[in-house]
């Protein structure tokens, strides 16, 4: 049937894209204690300096570009998760299928932000590519750093749409797969 | 229009998209975008900004600090610490009346210690401390309200991801700030173990007490709280005297906390997944906001409205200490629906330079780290004021046979003393500052 | 007659000796001439978002119509200004700017600038080390925990055996307070502003051959520039270019005595260095000049000519 069909279609994409946003958070979760070794290492470096240590070259550096890849790399879960911060004192007043309809909006306006976020991203990942631009200690190029973030970028991408999609279809069905209302994760 | 009109009509538009349930991180950056499109007539400068502003906003060094922080507070869950500070609390407070709930206070301020973070506070003194109070025959709003006000004392006392975004917005320096933050974080301890007295001497039924515990079980009680001690003493300790910066004293700090979790057995794979993966969120959300505020305030400086209020202020005479006020009135208003963070990268932009050019009788610096601190603990009050707080939502959750009015009614009191609190700052600058070099 | 706004964006407050004594007045000079024509709105520090490293994409997109920033924030992508910044190649600053702006005009306007209109080219005064322990001998340094301010001198720090630590100006008094670098390299002005002086009690100056400078630039959006009509063109010709830059470069070093001054107060240890030990030090600085001009030959840039060009004018423009 195809109905049948059309709702498997559905729960593939959507085990993609959970899978897509795990995946992205644990590699953002592997850099960000990968950033909290380094700097333990590097302030024991530094500490024993006089044995001829001395701190990671370029901590500083490493610490910027691997955070920005962890935030990218954390934003697609946040979104699945529903967990941006939200202001929900008016939500009583707009009954169940208002605040369906208003989930749909919202989330299709954060689908058309974040498809700008990475179309600008990849906009300035070509420029960093072209203009031989490097950090100043390790001298390593900057758009490897945007390169970075492009993966994570495109899931976000990826994951607000299906999300978008899966609350218009909750507001034109009135089935939710996930919950309208009540608690945020934060 | 002109540029500071659309300036001026972009707050209702941003409030009205807020409170129509759009993320504020969203709403943020869409005024922010048109607004940007509107004044300069073309949609070029957000394209150009786009190109490299979302990286070079995620990849900022002192807000580093932020992930770092979280992941410390939600490892310190699992290592048992947040059990030994309730029940060296139980030990030297539960024969008081209303005892148990004093102990979850200290334990809240004991764990703010080590957490930079209101709701992972909340969340994790809760797990150890409702059913205990439930045990001791405590009222549950009077449970949840404590913890709820409890779980502020994650952000008053330092370390504080609040004070850490204030600093990066203001360009003050963070040990300063996290100095500065300690008396006042205590005092608000003080004031809510006072505030629980007082509630159950006017309500007798909702607490109870224990037996006085010898004094060798308190002792060993507070043996049992060294972790939580080092790792402070480390952490802070070690950001105040500059050994480490933020960032470096945030690492060791959640190394630290993870090595103690593990030793104690309490770092299975799965737990350690389950702090990454709130981490995660937790991060992801508040750099969302980070990055909207930071299109929503270039917009602002495009059309000069920060420079329009300020004049405002000063073309109608207002002195310092009126504008001052107002500004937390503002605060505590705002906070009774938006979260701190949010609050705190929308308005301070606004406010900062308004107050920075007032003169209250201290240098800049002084003056920019005693306002940091009033500011920390309006929107903190923000967090346990009905009716979106949400510590007031996260402990009602975990408990959810107490009804949420019994939680805003025994909350007041904790309210109450926050106010005075802040009224007792403002006049007395020197609290904040005495420690201070 | 329509008036055109432009928007001037740049790093520093508005108070600070570059501002305040070069881009305000600047400003006000040519609204002045322009007959009101031209009017600017001020953004200092920042205040249109991103960071400094940014203010040339900003200016070239657009996203402002005039910036002040270093060429040095985005490293690899203006090869050319760093001849500026080798060591001991500048004299005083107003020298150094008039060299800056010529060899800027000649090769570096229709290559790395192609994309902006440059009005004004010029460097600060001259840099120095500032550190715990005395430093005269190249030697001195070998361990030494340190901070340098640009790609050139944090390439010569680490040769001559010094720990390269990275860090933006304002963490420098911290870090020098507790330890977590032992020295740092600056000129005069920028002690001033954090209170660095009070922080250690050694400052090694090279007199008649600074160790080194860093290059600045002033740039407008060349769409911006080339739509202007040719009499507004004018007024922002007659106040740009070589005079302009000459005079930036004078006022930047200019505030270096105040900050000077505070170090003698305090009694800190000035080291002015004999040109026999500056000789020690050009000779330890060799191999980074060679690294440099090695570097260049490989983007297709003839860095010796650019270099010897470079020293020629400072020869001639050094009073
Ligand atoms: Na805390
Ligand atoms: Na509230």
């Amino acid at each position: 049937m195809p109905a049948a069909s059309a709702a498997g279609n559905c729960s593939i994409m959507e085990s993609l894209v959970r899978r897509l946003a795990t995946f992205s958070a644990a590699l953002g979760g592997v850099a960000l204690s990968a950033l909290i070794l380094m700097t333990c290492v590097s302030i024991l470096g530094r500490a024993f300096s006089r044995l001829g240590l001395g701190p990671v070259p370029g901590d500083f550096e490493l610490v910027e570009a691997g955070i920005a890849f962890a935030v990218f790399a954390f934003l697609p879960l946040c979104q699945l998760k529903a967990g941006h911060a939200t202001v929900d004192l008016l939500v009583p007043l707009f009954g169940k299928s208002g605040n369906r309809w208003l989930l749909a909006l919202w989330e299709t306006v954060a689908a058309l932000i974040a498809a700008l976020i990475l179309w600008r991203l990849w906009a300035g990942f070509l420029s960093k590519l072209g203009n031989g631009e490097t950090t100043m200690m390790l001298q390593f190029p900057v758009w490897w750093a945007y390169a970075a973030c492009l993966f994570p970028a495109a899931v976000l991408v990826l994951t607000c749409l299906w999300s978008a999609f899966d609350r218009l279809r909750g507001a034109l069905t009135g089935q939710d797969s996930r919950p309208i209302t009540g608690e945020s994760l934060h | 229009m002109t540029a500071i009109e659309i300036g001026l009509w972009s707050f209702p538009v941003l409030l009205g998209l807020i409170f129509l349930r759009a993320p504020i991180w969203l709403a943020m950056m869409l005024c922010g975008l048109a607004g940007m499109w509107m004044v300069t007539g073309s949609p070029n400068i957000i394209l150009s900004k786009l190109k490299s502003e979302t990286y070079t906003t995620f990849s900022s060094y002192s807000l580093s600090i932020v992930p770092i922080f979280l992941l410390m507070g939600h490892l310190s869950g699992l290592g048992g610490m947040s059990r030994a500070l309730f029940k060296a609390g139980e030990a030297w407070l539960g024969h008081l009346k209303g005892g148990t709930a004093m102990a979850a206070i200290g334990a809240c301020a004991g764990f703010g210690s080590i957490c930079g973070s209101s709701l992972a506070t909340a969340a994790t003194m809760a797990q150890v401390a409702l059913p205990e109070l439930k045990r001791g025959g405590y009222a549950g709003g009077l449970s949840t309200a404590t913890l709820a006000a409890g779980g502020t004392l994650g952000i008053l006392i330092p370390p504080s991801v609040v004070l850490v975004v204030y600093a990066t917005l203001t360009e003050q320096n963070i040990a300063k700030l996290f100095l500065a933050a300690f008396v006042p974080g205590l005092l608000a301890a003080l004031g809510y173990m006072v505030v629980i007295a007082l509630f159950v001497r006017r309500h007798p039924g909702s607490a109870g007490s224990l037996p006085r515990a010898p004094m060798a079980d308190r002792l060993r009680a507070l043996v049992d709280v060294w972790p939580v001690m080092l790792i402070f003493i480390v952490v802070v300790g070690g950001i105040y005297t500059g050994i480490f910066t933020p960032t470096e004293g945030a690492s060791v700090g959640a190394l630290g906390t993870g090595l103690v979790a593990w030793a104690a057995g309490g770092l299975s794979r799965a737990k350690l997944w389950q702090a990454l993966m709130a981490t995660a969120a937790g991060t992801a959300m508040i750099f969302a906001i980070v990055l909207g505020a930071a299109f929503f305030n270039a917009f602002l400086a495009l059309t000069q409205v920060p420079q329009a209020i300020s004049g405002f202020a000063v073309d109608r005479g207002f002195g310092p200490w009126t504008v001052l006020v107002i500004i937390l009135v503002i605060y505590l208003l705002l906070g009774c629906v938006m979260d701190s963070l949010s609050m705190i990268l929308l308005t301070i932009p606004i406010f900062f330079p308004v107050i920075s050019t007032m003169d209250f009788g201290m240098t800049p610096e002084q003056t920019a780290i005693w306002f940091g601190i009033l500011v920390l603990i309006v929107v903190e009050v923000g967090l346990i004021t009905p009716p979106v707080g949400l510590n007031l939502f996260v402990i009602n959750a975990m408990d959810r046979e107490t009804p949420i009015r019994d939680t805003y009614h025994a909350i007041t009191w904790f309210v109450a003393s926050d106010i005075l609190r802040v009224a007792l700052l403002v006049i007395f600058p020197g609290i904040t500052l005495f420690l201070l070099p | 007659q329509d008036t055109v706004t432009l928007k001037l964006h740049q790093f520093l407050p508005a108070q600070a000796p570059v501002p305040a004594g070069v881009l305000v007045p600047w400003m006000e000079k040519i609204t002045a001439e322009s007959g009101g024509r031209i009017v600017f709105e001020h953004y200092p520090a920042m205040q249109l978002g991103g960071k400094p490293g940014e203010l040339i994409d900003q200016v070239t997109d657009g996203v402002a119509d005039v910036v002040w920033t270093l060429p040095g924030y985005t490293p690899g992508r203006f090869p050319r200004t760093e001849v500026m910044e080798l060591p001991f190649l500048m004299t005083d600053a107003e020298a150094a700017s008039r060299t800056y702006w010529t060899l800027g005009e000649k090769y570096m306007f229709d290559t790395e600038f192609q994309d902006v209109k440059i009005l004004g080219m010029w460097t600060h005064g001259p840099g120095l080390i500032h550190s715990k322990t005395p430093i005269t001998v190249p030697a001195d340094l070998n361990g030494v925990k340190l901070r340098a301010p640009t790609r050139v001198t944090n390439m010569m720090a680490t040769n001559l055996g010094a720990t390269a630590v990275g860090m933006p100006v304002p963490a420098v008094p911290e870090s020098l307070s507790k330890g977590v670098i032992d020295a740092t390299i600056l000129p005069w002005e920028v002690t001033a502003s954090i209170k660095s002086s009070e922080l250690v009690t050694n400052h090694t100056e090279f007199p008649g051959a600074p160790l080194y400078t860093s290059a600045f630039i002033l740039a407008m959006n060349k769409d911006v520039y080339d739509g202007l009509p040719d009499d507004l063109k004018a007024v922002i010709d007659a106040n740009s270019g070589l005079e302009f830059s000459a005079n930036a470069g004078k006022v930047s070093q200019a505030a270096d005595a105040p900050a000077r001054q505070i170090a003698v107060d305090l009694g800190n240890t000035i080291i002015e260095l004999t040109p026999e030990q500056i000789a020690e030090w050009k000779d330890a600085a060799e191999p980074t000049i060679a690294t440099w001009v090695a570097e260049m030959q490989a983007q297709g840039i003839d860095g010796q000519a650019l270099l010897d060009e470079a020293r020629a004018l400072m020869n001639e423009n050094t009073k």
